[in-house]
């Protein structure tokens, strides 16, 4: 798929122009050069505001990168950072008490207690009265669901516990943006779910959400808008229904019968084709139900329906389902043009 | 687990905000002082005057046979033991537990991740370091205190507190000998936050440790052995270690002789210039 055919199929993103909402993230041309590694090249990108922002992309696309970036963390070598419309990292110390984060996993000592840490960080947080402190922790422990294993060294914790933790430090003091780098590494099915409520509680309380993940699934259950990341560039944002749905809906249908069930179609005025195992079907005229319908009616064997994923999607799913080892040579995207680069 | 519980979430300005510089500093000693490491070696250090103390009294009777020559007095006198104890730990170990506090303060920091907590909070590179920089001068302090009451309290328990007799024979009053004690503490403090300096300067360039502490107590050992050299007699007033074993005997002397000490504050003072200017030039590029 070439860039401007992909372009063409993206709606622009949010701007902070009249009627649109505003940016609470935006980098603009961001490029991070780590000696002889490209790690980041010419990100653009806005987070708006009261979103729920995946970032999607395989391992070393640039993702954490971005985010840290974003935070301030890292200077880009080139291009420009702003949060809230301030610059970065300049403005860290106005804008960053707004921002919770978890990023690259979590951060803490393991000769202390789960409650000490966060109380250690606690007393680092700006907008956070001292008097509230003690308070503060014991909310966000138990947010996350770590009270009953407050009081034991952080040492001993299991990986989702640990997670967990580093949720805690990111939601101690109420927010306008939280990112999350990765949040559901090593967290139970339990653990997921919970990330994922409380993502949706965040956002229901209009706080922006900027997480990472390299799992189509994930930012499917939870986001707003998403943008995919590869190899350190942008190739596609924008509000992940519009993404989805890019592009023509066609239905799969699994039928030893296939010659009869597109001569069915066909005399239903719906446009059907062969394909190797059944039939494919154009969803733009008409819904799944009614083909199914038309089909029983005719009398053909339906084995299996499934709607086919569209370009997009299966874009993402094979930036985001296969092993990043594998990616390199089945993936015919736009970056020849970063090949050799480095 | 439980629905999120936040009060109203305030308005992003582009007003500046920073914890209180007090309640950073709070946080950052509780951690220090509880972990285990630093325990350990603190109570080494504490023990180690008292342990001079009895192997003194152990062997007196031998050495004292007689009439008890003036050396032996003085070796036994209150002030003594504390100012020994300095002489003999500032070769190693009380540097040791300087330099850990160094290397924990940002390598150790950032081998767990958790210097970008920090950063994120966030804590300004600057105040972090400063934050840092107490830490450390904390470690050096109790350090340095500890070692002067354990090995003050030795002296006393052993000779009595009537008279403190020095090397040049007089005899001193307590709160005199106080006094020194004091001074000796702060000169120790001294060099001891020299040292840190360095520790925190190579512990901003890396996130391991152990690193920090290695090359730190290598460049002592060095320092120490070019020392010795009289060829390299250039190159002498510039060693951090010069002096510290001389140091300390000019204590015992009266008057006190200040030559000695007033030139190893100098070259303390000299060396924490450089090392947190070293520290800060890195902390504030570095990738967080």
């Amino acid at each position: 798929m070439a860039r401007d055919e992909l372009a063409r199929t993206v709606p622009a993103p949010a701007t902070a122009g009249a009627g649109a909402r505003p940016v609470v993230a935006r980098t603009k041309g961001v490029r991070k050069v780590y000696r002889s590694t490209i790690a980041v090249d010419g990100v653009d990108l806005e987070v708006p505001e009261g979103a729920v922002v995946g970032m999607l992309g395989p391992n070393g696309s640039g993702k954490t990168t971005t985010i840290r970036m974003l935070l301030g963390l890292v200077r880009p070598t080139e291009g420009e950072v702003e949060l809230f419309g301030q610059p970065m990292p300049e403005s860290a110390e106005s804008t960053l008490p707004h921002v919770g984060a978890l990023v690259e996993g979590p951060g803490f000592h393991p000769f202390l207690s789960g409650r000490d840490n966060l109380l250690r960080f606690a007393a680092a947080e700006p907008l956070l009265p001292s008097a509230k402190i003690t308070a503060a922790v014991t909310n966000a422990l138990e947010l996350v669901g770590l009270t009953a294993a407050a009081d034991r060294r952080y040492r001993g914790y299991s990986l989702g516990m640990k997670q967990r933790l580093g949720l805690a430090a990111a939601l101690l003091v109420p927010r306008k943006l939280v990112v999350l780098d990765e949040p559901t590494n090593g967290l139970d099915p339990a653990g997921t779910r919970e990330v994922r409520r409380i993502i949706a509680e965040l956002h229901a309380r209009g706080t922006t959400v900027l997480v990472s993940s390299h799992l189509l699934s994930e930012v499917e259950a939870t986001c707003t808008h998403v943008i995919v990341l590869s190899k350190g560039t942008v190739v596609a944002q924008g509000e992940l229904s519009e993404l989805l749905e890019a592009g023509n809906p066609t239905l799969e249908v699994v039928t030893p019968d296939a010659t009869q069930a597109v001569e069915a179609l066909r005399a239903n005025r719906i446009p059907a084709r062969l394909a190797p195992d059944g039939i494919l079907v154009d969803l733009v005229t008409t819904p799944a139900p009614r083909v199914i319908e038309t089909l029983v009616q005719a009398g053909v064997s339906v084995y299996e329906a499934r709607r086919k994923r569209t370009g997009l999607e299966d874009l993402f799913a094979r930036l985001t389902e296969t092993q990043s080892d594998d990616l390199p040579t089945d993936l015919h995207l736009n970056d020849v043009d970063h090949v050799g680069v480095a | 687990m439980t629905a999120i519980a936040w009060d109203e979430t305030p308005e992003v300005t582009d007003r500046r905000h920073r914890a209180p510089l007090s309640r950073l500093v709070l946080a950052e000693v509780r951690w220090i002082f509880r972990r285990p490491r630093t325990l350990v070696v603190l109570a080494l250090l504490a023990i180690f005057p008292p342990i001079i103390g009895i192997s003194i009294v152990l062997a007196g009777p031998g050495e004292a046979s007689g009439e008890a020559p003036l050396f032996v007095a003085a070796a036994t006198s209150a002030l003594s033991i504390p100012l020994g104890s300095f002489m003999m730990l500032m070769s190693l170990f009380l540097p040791l537990a300087v330099a850990m506090a160094g290397a924990d303060a940002i390598a150790g920091e950032q081998s767990v991740g958790a210097l970008r907590g920090w950063l994120v909070a966030p804590v300004s590179r600057g105040r972090l370091l400063a934050v840092k920089v107490f830490g450390v001068l904390a470690v050096a302090l109790v350090a340095a205190g500890l070692v002067a009451l354990t090995g003050l309290t030795t002296g006393l328990i052993l000779n009595g507190m009537d008279g403190i007799i020095t090397l040049s024979g007089t005899t001193l009053g307590f709160a005199d000998g106080l006094g020194r004690i004091g001074l000796a503490v702060a000169w120790v403090t001294l060099q001891l936050l020299a040292v840190g300096a360095v520790a925190l300067a190579i512990s901003t360039t890396t996130e391991h440790p152990m690193l920090v502490v290695a090359l730190v107590l290598g460049g002592l050992i060095v320092s120490q052995v070019l020392s010795v050299f009289d060829s390299l007699s250039w190159l002498h007033p510039f060693l951090l270690p010069e002096g510290w074993v001389a140091a300390m005997p000019q204590l015992m002397r009266d008057p006190v002789s200040l030559d000695l000490l007033g030139e190893g504050a100098l070259r303390a003072a000299c060396y924490v210039v450089i090392g947190l200017s070293l520290a800060y030039a890195r902390i504030v590029t570095r990738d967080g």
